[in-house]
């Protein structure tokens, strides 16, 4: 089991968002996690990766996390290149398989002559491949991805879920949150959240 | 390891400073442009003022323009130092939290944020110190640099207390052109000082310790000791507040 939450409880002033979530993730699973908008998803998620804090409930991870947040969450003022550099010593990965794990990156996500560019020089598409490329940069065991393809054309929503069965068998618990859901078949799991609730 | 997290992060925040033409531009024309108009608009006139933090019957005479190129000096140091703090503590400050969660340690983080902030400090003061004396010819020329890098600590720790409290950052720039203007820019005046009601009040403002000692060390042989010791607590104070407020936010939970 690499993630375990239980009886996660949030609250916005009077607002309940989320009433009692629990659920768990096995490794080598992809997991999905659907709702409409304002639904409380990304609150759960930022609660799991620890960016807020639940009223209630527990939230245990076994592994390195990987997080890859809805907005593209990037410095604007640095190259892509420099991007993994700084993440790279983040995740406390040494330069020569920072490199090579930066360059099998950006070869699959089809973005390596954007390399030396600037964030504010890129298309929102070209952000969001980075910023899903930050969260596989140390080869997560726990993966949450946030509404991960928002901006993906179809080549590179294709080799988005070509990665992501590549992490499945690698033994990689993936987790999806989206309010589309267009393929059901590639999840192993479908979780729908309605009036804070996971059904 | 810590060290090279520190490091790196560092040389990541100057690049993006450099890159910020903004900042160039204003640390490069901001300084020059007030010096310069004062060079144009003040007269030579003898003026007497008080020099509060020495005693309440130190009077000292110096020319308009004298006075006002030192005054000034001192102003542009606090602005530009409190716009450069603000800048570095809010403007990535989400972007930072992801590098939080991704292993970096806020105490790292903001080790490499502080060491920016040194230098761009000791960079404008240094700076900011040749221009005035190439305008106007400064006593003690290194004692005035300290008392230039003394108002960026004091500002520099409010721009970090104003980016770590406020979100917004047009609202974070308000709070900080309001108390430059009406703090370096206004009351820390000698002219204004000399004369104004309460200046008990005066005394309490955080631009205070700091002007005094560039002051002090530009035009006399006073000893500043005084003012920069009570300068340095001051800046300590907004130091201090701004790290809780920092370290409240980016911890994760």
């Amino acid at each position: 089991m690499i993630l375990r939450s239980e009886h996660i409880v949030k609250s916005f002033g009077r607002k309940k968002v989320l009433t009692d979530i629990s659920f768990q993730l096995e490794a080598g699973t992809v997991t999905g996690i659907v709702g409409e908008n304002g639904s409380g998803k990304s609150t759960l998620m930022e609660i799991i990766v620890g960016v807020r804090r639940a009223q209630n409930g527990t939230v245990q991870i076994n592994g390195k996390l990987g997080y890859c947040p809805q907005r593209a969450l990037l410095f604007p003022h640095l190259t892509v290149q420099e991007h993994f550099n700084y993440f790279s010593v983040a995740y406390g990965i040494s330069k020569e398989p920072s490199k090579l794990r930066s360059t099998e990156l950006l070869d699959h996500f089809n973005f390596a002559k954007y390399n030396q560019e600037r964030i504010i020089n890129l298309s929102g598409g070209t952000q969001q491949k980075l910023n899903l490329s930050i969260s596989l940069l140390h080869k997560p065991d726990l993966l949450i991805l946030d509404e991960p393809y928002n901006g993906f054309d179809w080549d590179t929503y294709q080799r988005f879920w070509d990665y992501t069965n590549h992490l499945r068998k690698q033994g990689c618990a993936v987790l999806i949150v989206t309010h589309l859901l267009s393929e059901k078949n590639r999840f192993d799991r479908i979780y729908e959240l309605e009036n804070g609730i996971l059904v | 390891m810590t060290s090279n997290k520190i490091i790196t992060g560092l040389a990541m925040i100057l690049r993006m400073l450099v890159r910020q033409k903004i900042v160039i531009i204003l640390i490069a024309i901001i300084p020059a442009f007030f010096l310069s108009v004062v060079e144009f608009t003040t007269s030579n006139r003898m003026l007497p003022f008080q020099l509060a933090s020495v005693g309440d019957d130190v009077f000292i005479n110096i020319t308009e323009k004298g006075i006002s190129f030192i005054f000034f000096a001192v102003a542009s140091s606090g602005f530009l130092v409190s716009f450069l703090a603000l800048n570095l503590i809010q403007k990535n400050s989400v972007v930072n939290r992801r590098l939080i969660i991704c292993g970096y340690h806020p105490i790292q983080l903001l080790i490499s944020i502080l060491l920016a902030l040194l230098l761009m400090i000791i960079l404008i003061a240094v700076y900011v110190g040749l221009l005035t004396n190439a305008f106007y010819t400064i006593d003690h020329l290194g004692s005035f640099i300290f008392g230039l890098v003394l108002i960026g600590f004091v500002y520099g720790s409010y721009g970090l207390a104003i980016g770590s409290l406020i979100k917004g950052e047009l609202e974070g720039i308000l709070m900080i052109v309001l108390l430059v203007n009406i703090d370096v820019g206004w009351l820390q005046n000698p002219l204004f000082y000399a004369e104004a009601q309460n200046q008990i009040i005066i005394k309490f403002l955080p631009a205070y310790f700091p002007s005094q000692t560039a002051i002090i060390t530009a035009i006399t042989d006073y000893s500043s000791a005084s003012a920069t010791v009570y300068g340095i607590m001051y800046g300590s104070i907004f130091f201090i507040f701004s790290m809780l407020i920092f370290f409240n936010k980016m911890r994760t939970k």
